[in-house]
């Protein structure tokens, strides 16, 4: 029978499951809309993959990523919870040996990972603000009323050039409406949006950093033409796009854990495709023993307590036998 | 004298010295979210952090009763040295009349330095403020060496928060010795302690030493640092800072002429990068990452508050320092904003870095030399 490999990416805007086999061939994937509900898009995401898989499968490793790793990883039984950084690089670095630098731009944030010998070697996140990431697309696309899947097509029949303030999407929109009454054509509007974000992502993140060829672009921005052809210009080399730039911190995450149970030689720790009909019941309440006010989260299995964390004394945390992550 | 001081590291210190000399100390409590929401409402926006913190750490300890704030001043063109006059004015416009008494460098003013001590003093026998000088000095050395082994053996410990439930004991038992023999028994009991700790078995090979370095209060106070120390252990990394209380008390004390101290050899080897004194601890930060690169440590973690203008300066230095050491560096500035699930992910994305790169090292000295004995980094 088959070796799979499970790989769950949670993040802001999206999640995103994988299965890989033993030679990292992608056996599955879905990319859901997270809508703000981590734990129910997770089970969605299972079932389905119930359906797809004959019933005596069996997951031999699971890794989490995203904001929501260490929330699903208990729920799911994950052997791996690893940083969205870590889980991106080790994906690029399966499917692009020789990267030197990768742009990954979600919907959150971003970030600049740069890479020698196949070793992340430096990186850096956003850290001021939205203005360079998904959303700050997601709204704009929304103010012009396009439709995000074909905004950056349109950025490419621009005829002429405008700059658009990228510095913070506030300021960005009523820059925006101004050229608009300036009388530049959508198009132009949105090639301005696409280099204001490009722009901007350098700046911010590529500050001091000496980015090298070969350059991948990936995250699910990496959908936009117009987001890609404005690299192109502002580094003034190819950007490649890999096959499954969208979902490659989850491919990242699944590879760290085939990696994980071959050394260790572990069984999996996952509950199986079965865990969608577990009763999770994540709760947050605030501590009221000193001033700081912690506010702990709690995951229930069936009525059992799995996991607590968010407390800075670590009161909560180490009141629940510790799962070994 | 009813005294406080700003809330920084190791308290039990300043609180036995300040009681050795007959004051009613009033201990600030640790910051909380509520100290820093204090501070934050009363101080300037664009302020430094530090400066908001101690400001909320004021105000909660005039509401235990202090009369009396006894702090350091500043050394050169950074804001710390007016961070007296600041908080005097803003609790006086709140309707709090309180003293200060600010401690200078006493090379710079020793007049003022000896009023400071004769009013700390109020009245105490010459050589008993000078036995017990020496006791403290005494006891912050042996809290120093008993917090570097808590930086090293929590990074492998089996149960996960019992070396910081022990160091906080030990801490108690400081607490209460009152002389050089008692705090030698501390001492000792406190050694004992943490020998005991369980500790996980980890190869040489997979053991990675982490520095510290920034501005001193984000680097000494864990409450506003996001418990640096604890969380680099927390993920197999043993710790080191830049800053110890008594190497900061011993390069202080002495005159430049007979300064040897490890600290001044650590500004030394900062001035390739910054020649002059321009504030804060910018010079030490740089000097220190030097330091750690020579001393073949894993990485650095740079900390600093929001808009601090030295460590800004540091900030922009660090990436040709991390060049030419080869030694990865990761910058983190703190303030009342800051996102813990943020700089969660950069601090672990780190240690990956930093566990890489030691592989990749040991892989090519390997190639070079062959494979050495194996040796273990603890004795559990």
């Amino acid at each position: 029978m088959q070796e799979l490999f499970m790989g769950v990416d949670v993040g802001s805007v999206s999640t995103n499951i994988v299965v890989i086999d033993k030679d990292i061939n992608v056996v599955s994937s879905q990319y859901i809309r997270t809508n703000g509900q981590p734990l129910e898009t997770v089970k969605k995401g299972l079932k389905q993959l119930k359906s797809e898989f004959p019933d005596d499968t069996r997951i031999h490793g699971v890794g989490t990523t995203g904001s929501g790793r260490q929330l699903v990883g208990v729920m799911i039984g994950a052997d791996v919870i690893k940083n969205e950084i870590t889980a991106h690089a080790t994906a690029t670095i399966q499917f692009v040996p020789d990267v030197r630098t990768i742009f990954e731009i979600g919907g959150q944030d971003s970030k600049i990972i740069v890479v020698e010998d196949q070793m992340v070697v430096d990186f850096a996140m956003n850290t001021v603000c939205a203005a360079g990431t998904g959303s700050f697309l997601d709204h704009q696309a929304e103010r012009l009323g396009i439709p995000i899947d074909q905004f950056g097509g349109k950025a490419l029949s621009a005829d002429r050039d405008v700059r658009i303030a990228g510095r913070c999407t506030v300021f960005a929109e009523s820059d925006m409406i101004a050229k608009q009454q300036f009388g530049f054509s959508k198009a132009e509007i949105i090639k301005g949006l696409c280099e204001a974000l490009v722009r901007n992502y350098i700046n911010n993140l590529g500050r001091g950093k000496k980015l090298e060829p070969p350059y991948v672009f990936q995250g699910g921005v990496a959908a936009n033409e117009g987001i890609k052809a404005a690299f192109e210009k502002e580094i003034n080399h190819e950007v490649l796009i890999p096959e499954h730039f969208n979902i490659m911190g989850a491919v990242g995450a699944a590879i760290l854990a085939r990696d994980e149970i071959f050394v260790t030689g572990r069984k999996s720790k996952f509950r199986g495709l079965s865990a969608a009909d577990l009763e999770f019941t994540p709760r947050t309440f605030e501590c009221e023993d000193c001033p700081n006010h912690c506010e702990v989260i709690e995951v229930k299995v069936n009525d059992e307590v799995v996991a607590r964390w968010g407390d800075r004394c670590g009161k909560w945390t180490n009141s629940v036998q510790q799962l070994d992550l | 004298m009813k005294v406080t001081f700003p809330y920084m590291g190791t308290t039990v210190v300043y609180k036995k010295l300040l009681e050795m000399l007959g004051h009613d100390v009033i201990l600030p409590p640790k910051p909380t979210r509520k100290t820093i929401d204090i501070g934050v409402k009363y101080s300037p926006e664009f302020a430094c952090f530090p400066l908001k913190v101690i400001m909320g750490s004021y105000f909660e300890a005039i509401q235990k009763g202090a009369e009396v704030i006894v702090t350091s001043g500043g050394n050169g063109p950074c804001r710390a040295g007016f961070y007296e006059r600041v908080h005097q004015r803003i609790l006086e416009s709140e309707g709090h009349d309180i003293d200060f008494i600010v401690f200078d460098s006493m090379f710079r003013d020793p007049q003022t330095f000896y009023r400071n001590i004769e009013r700390l003093r109020d009245g105490t026998p010459w050589h008993k403020v000078l036995k017990s000088l020496l006791l403290i000095y005494d006891m912050i050395g042996k809290l120093d060496h008993l917090e570097k082994e808590v930086q090293r053996i929590r990074a492998y410990e089996k149960n996960r928060g019992e070396t910081t439930r022990i160091w906080e004991a030990i801490q108690k038992d400081f607490d209460q010795a009152y002389t050089s023999h008692t705090m030698k028994s501390a001492f000792k009991k406190g050694k004992e302690k943490l020998q005991s700790i369980p500790v996980k078995h980890v190869d040489k090979e997979d053991c990675i030493k982490i520095g510290i370095v920034g501005e001193i209060y984000v680097v000494m106070e864990d409450s506003i640092n996001m418990k640096m120390e604890q969380l680099l252990n927390s993920l197999g990394a043993e710790v080191e800072r830049s800053q110890y209380l008594s190497q900061w008390v011993t390069y202080n004390m002495l005159p430049k002429w007979i300064n040897w101290t490890h600290e001044k050899a650590v500004l030394k080897k900062g001035e390739p990068y910054i020649p002059i004194l321009i504030g804060g601890h910018a010079k030490q930060s740089v000097g220190q990452i030097v330091d750690y690169g020579q001393r073949d440590f894993d990485g650095v973690v740079h900390l600093m508050p929001f808009g601090c203008l030295p460590e800004l300066v540091s900030q922009s230095i660090v990436p040709k320092i991390s060049e030419d050491y080869n030694i990865p560096v990761l910058t983190i500035s703190l303030d009342e904003q800051t996102g813990i699930a943020n700089n969660q992910t950069r601090v672990e994305a780190f240690l990956d870095l930093v566990r890489g790169k030691r592989k990749q090292r040991l892989n090519k000295e390997e190639k070079m030399v062959g494979k050495k004995p194996e040796s273990y980094c603890t004795s559990g």
